[in-house]
């Protein structure tokens, strides 16, 4: 009986090769994970263990104080600023959000055509990401910098607040007064959406010019379905950026909460106040998710559908591979046992 | 092998680097001289308001005066968030000087200094207020703070405007009423010429509040009517209706920025203090040596250049006609931290950087002079300097030089510094839970547009205002020096606050 040289499963025990090369990865990502550790998941755990207390930081020790669900009842109920600043941000991001991811695709398909000074013009859409950050944006929009002077506000103002609420009138207004801003936001977008249509291959181009497609249709039937993916990771780098930056003002009202001296805030209160702000801004991503999110086409289902026969046909293969094993094994132990007679071809059967 | 090396290393630095940021704590010997004072080199910290040059000259006078310590300044830029990030890293100054009381004693950042503070017989030539009110005491028989920075309120009135329109000087030591008569004989005119009887900065019921009434009838140590135990917003409302009556009845000059201002001066931006048209300015102490009393480049005096305005400083009246009465003031407190492991030395450099003699005669050489000059480039006096907390008279005599001393000025400076010497500071910056009662009540419903635009009278809220205020400050004193803060209050008083509090509830 020949014996079969065993196959080594690729998932098994690791070589010593293997085992060193698996240690210099771990080396070489260790700074990332202890990053992680150390800068986001304990300041989240602690920041969760915080909302329950009211913490107060006396030079000499820090006093905790649990007050169970206190925080949030008096987010809600004694800070009528955070549910404005909370509707506020909600239509702003809703309606932000869609303009800069527009406006960056615009700009990427401009910038990706055959034009004179092509680098200059990227160099120039990126640049406000690099200058236009932190103190230097605070002080541009101090300055007014970050408005259209010829746009009246006041009258938009005026016109929204005929037929909507003051509070959504004003979140409305408060766009076209940024509006500057807002395209200065479409920096990184413009950059993906960029890298995005530069991967298309040229060759879908022809073959649709060939068939008669017009630019305006190639757009609609290459472009669009081919960037999608990136439509909704610019959606949710926006959304994230929105509610991360310096000019949001419930960042700055966490912010003062965190380091506010009174006995209500502190540390305690503002971590409330993040966690709450942290489920609305899941909520928002999730939705521009459901929105924009790819729904597989006929041909995907199709290919799914026999991948998971092809799976299922493998699975039904090694399951009789294992019964006929199992099944010779148990031949193998009779025979040896000699309960089975094997025909010796000297007598009748 | 390299790899094995490289990580080594790598660990190593990061090792040393992680301890390079532990706290280099320090210990006292126990050493001191015959003063009481440590013969250790050690350091000391103070974080403060006022103009930063000014404190390192001054930090640098006292390291000439204590050789052994080390004096390290820093301006605060906001009093919660430096500290709070302060006590979270583990570097809280030893010494500082804050505008929110609330901040402070919420947290417990201010030690005990009573025993320093009465075996000092310096503390005892002070404006009268201080010791009398316990201003940093907080309505409890224990010290942790003092006044370290004090500006009065002063009302200004332009000369220039006075002659013009053939109007007689008030008297400096005029009550209440002859203010207010004074403002309405001063406003005449129409349209782009017309002159105001008002302008202002501080509001005229903070002003009131104050000087409402005699210390025979209430004794009032702080706004709204507060006495030391309870409030009454009676006296503010008749201020603050007051106000809004001249407001609407077009005495009082337009604000900064707005619509109001623009059909006076065709510029929104422009401010009443320099146009030349209105008579008296309810303004900030240091409106004076900050702007009116500056040259500009070209060498012409501000007030010469800009509105040919002749401001003369006049104290806040009283009600009643008491040459001496209190008046309003912007005071920051200073105190010992609680973390601070030379307490007696702290206290040593709060009351030199502060109210000391030694203190404010170093001062006065930095102000005398005016070479010295700020990042800025403006004279230290000129910096949002305080007026002295001392009544040394020696002190007084120099600081007064510092002033106009021509025969037409001098006069009103001089009865403007003598009537200023019961200061009495800001709610926020004295009264346990101001800060709160503001916050949570009174700014919430916003009295103060809701009276200036005539759609409610003041009185009408005196009575739930002085209710709530009560409930803020008796919440506060048991939270800051009840058995979960300083725990210094006796059983009596917090029956008689949880009274209060129980009471409003129900």
């Amino acid at each position: 009986m020949s014996k079969e040289k065993k196959v080594k499963d690729p998932r098994g025990k690791l070589g010593k090769l293997e085992k060193r090369e698996a240690r210099v990865g771990y080396f070489f990502v260790a700074p990332w994970l202890i990053g992680v550790a150390l800068f986001l998941l304990y300041p989240l755990c602690q920041s969760f263990y915080y909302m329950w207390f009211n913490i107060r930081i006396t030079p000499l020790q820090t006093v905790y104080t649990y007050v169970g669900t206190g925080n949030f009842t008096q987010i809600w109920l004694e800070n009528p600023e955070f549910p404005q600043q909370i509707v506020t941000y909600l239509w702003q991001t809703i309606v932000e959000v869609p303009i800069i991811v527009v406006f960056a695709l615009m700009i990427a398909i401009m910038l990706n055509g055959k034009i004179k000074c092509r680098g200059l013009f990227r160099l120039i859409f990126f640049l406000p990401v690099i200058i236009v950050s932190g103190p230097v944006m605070n002080m541009l929009v101090t300055e007014g910098a970050a408005s259209i002077p010829a746009l009246n506000t006041e009258s938009i103002m005026t016109a929204f607040d005929a037929f909507l609420p003051t509070s959504l009138a004003e979140s409305i207004t408060e766009i076209f007064a940024d509006m500057i801003m807002i395209l200065w936001y479409s920096g990184v977008q413009i950059l993906i959406f960029l890298s995005a249509l530069q991967k298309i291959d040229s060759a879908m181009y022809e073959a649709a010019s060939m068939d008669g497609a017009s630019g305006w249709e190639s757009f609609w039937k290459i472009t669009l379905p081919t960037i999608k993916p990136y439509i909704l990771l610019n959606a949710v780098y926006s959304v994230i950026f929105l509610s991360s930056n310096e000019q949001n003002e419930l960042i700055t009202m966490i912010q003062s909460a965190m380091f506010s001296g009174t006995k209500e805030k502190g540390y305690g209160y503002a971590a409330a106040m993040a966690w709450m702000y942290a489920v609305i801004v899941t909520l928002i991503v999730l939705l521009f998710f459901l929105l924009l999110g790819s729904k597989k086409d006929m041909y995907d289902r199709q290919v799914k559908r026999r991948q998971r026969a092809v799976k299922k046909e493998a699975r039904l293969v090694k399951k009789i591979e294992r019964r006929g094993k199992r099944n010779a094994k148990k031949i193998e132990r009779a025979r040896q046992k000699r309960k089975y007679k094997t025909y010796s071809g000297e007598s009748d059967y | 092998m390299k790899k094995k090396t490289l990580a080594l290393l790598l660990c190593a630095t990061t090792v040393f680097a992680m301890a390079g940021c532990g706290n280099q704590g320090s210990s006292s010997s126990g050493n001191v001289d015959e003063n009481g004072v440590t013969t250790d080199d050690i350091t000391l910290t103070y974080w403060h308001y006022e103009d930063e040059t000014t404190m390192q000259l001054l930090a640098e006078a006292f390291m000439e005066k204590y050789p052994n310590i080390t004096v390290e300044t820093r301006q605060i830029s906001d009093m919660s968030t430096d500290l709070s990030a302060a006590a979270t890293a583990g570097t809280f100054p030893d010494v500082f000087a804050g505008t929110d009381v609330d901040t402070a004693l919420a947290n417990q950042y201010w030690r005990d200094i009573t025993e320093y503070w009465n075996n000092d017989p310096e503390n005892q030539n002070l404006m009268a207020t201080i010791n009398e009110y316990g201003i940093g005491c907080f309505d409890t028989n224990v010290r942790y703070a003092a006044p370290v920075w004090c500006q009065p309120s002063a009302m200004f009135v332009d000369k220039n405007v006075v002659e013009t329109l053939n109007l007689t000087m008030p008297d400096t030591d005029w009550t209440w009423a002859e203010m207010i008569d004074f403002i309405k004989t001063a406003t005449q005119g129409s349209g782009n010429d017309k002159y105001y009887g008002l302008g202002y900065y501080n509001r005229l019921d903070s002003l009131y509040g104050i000087a409402a009434v005699s210390s025979d009838v209430r004794r009032i140590k702080g706004e709204f009517g507060f006495n030391g135990t309870d409030y009454d917003l009676s006296y503010w409302a008749i201020g603050e209706q007051e106000f809004a009556d001249l407001k609407r009845a077009g005495y009082v000059a337009p604000l900064q920025g707005t619509m109001e201002m623009f059909d006076w001066l065709g510029d929104p931006d422009a401010w009443f203090g320099n146009t030349g048209h209105a008579a008296v300015a309810s303004e900030g102490f240091w409106t004076f040596q900050n702007i009116w009393n500056t040259t500009s480049d070209d060498g012409v005096p501000y007030q010469e250049k800009y509105g040919g305005t002749d401001w003369i400083p006049y104290v806040t009246p009283n009600v009643v006609d008491e040459k001496e009465h209190n008046t309003i003031a912007s005071m920051y407190l200073g105190g010992v931290s609680t973390s601070c492991k030379y307490p007696y030395e702290a206290y040593l450099l709060l009351k030199f950087m502060g109210w000391g003699v030694d203190g404010w005669s170093a001062r006065m050489d930095i102000y005398e002079d005016e070479s010295i000059v700020n990042a800025s480039g403006v004279p230290l006096k000129q910096a949002m300097m305080p007026v002295p907390l001392t009544l040394d008279q020696t002190i007084w005599d120099r600081y007064k030089a510092l002033f106009p001393q021509d025969a037409d000025h001098k006069p009103y400076w001089d009865d403007y510094f003598d009537s200023i010497t019961r200061p009495v500071p800001f709610g926020w910056q004295s009264i346990a839970g101001y800060w709160n009662f503001c916050d949570q009540y009174f700014n919430k419903i916003g009295i103060h547009d809701l009276v200036d635009n005539g759609s409610a009278q003041a009185a009408d809220y005196a009575e739930e205002a002085t209710r709530q205020a009560n409930y803020y400050h008796a919440e506060a004193m048991i939270s800051y020096f009840g058995p979960k803060g300083y725990d210094i209050l006796s059983e009596d008083e917090i029956a008689q606050y949880e009274a209060l509090i129980a009471s409003f509830t129900q």
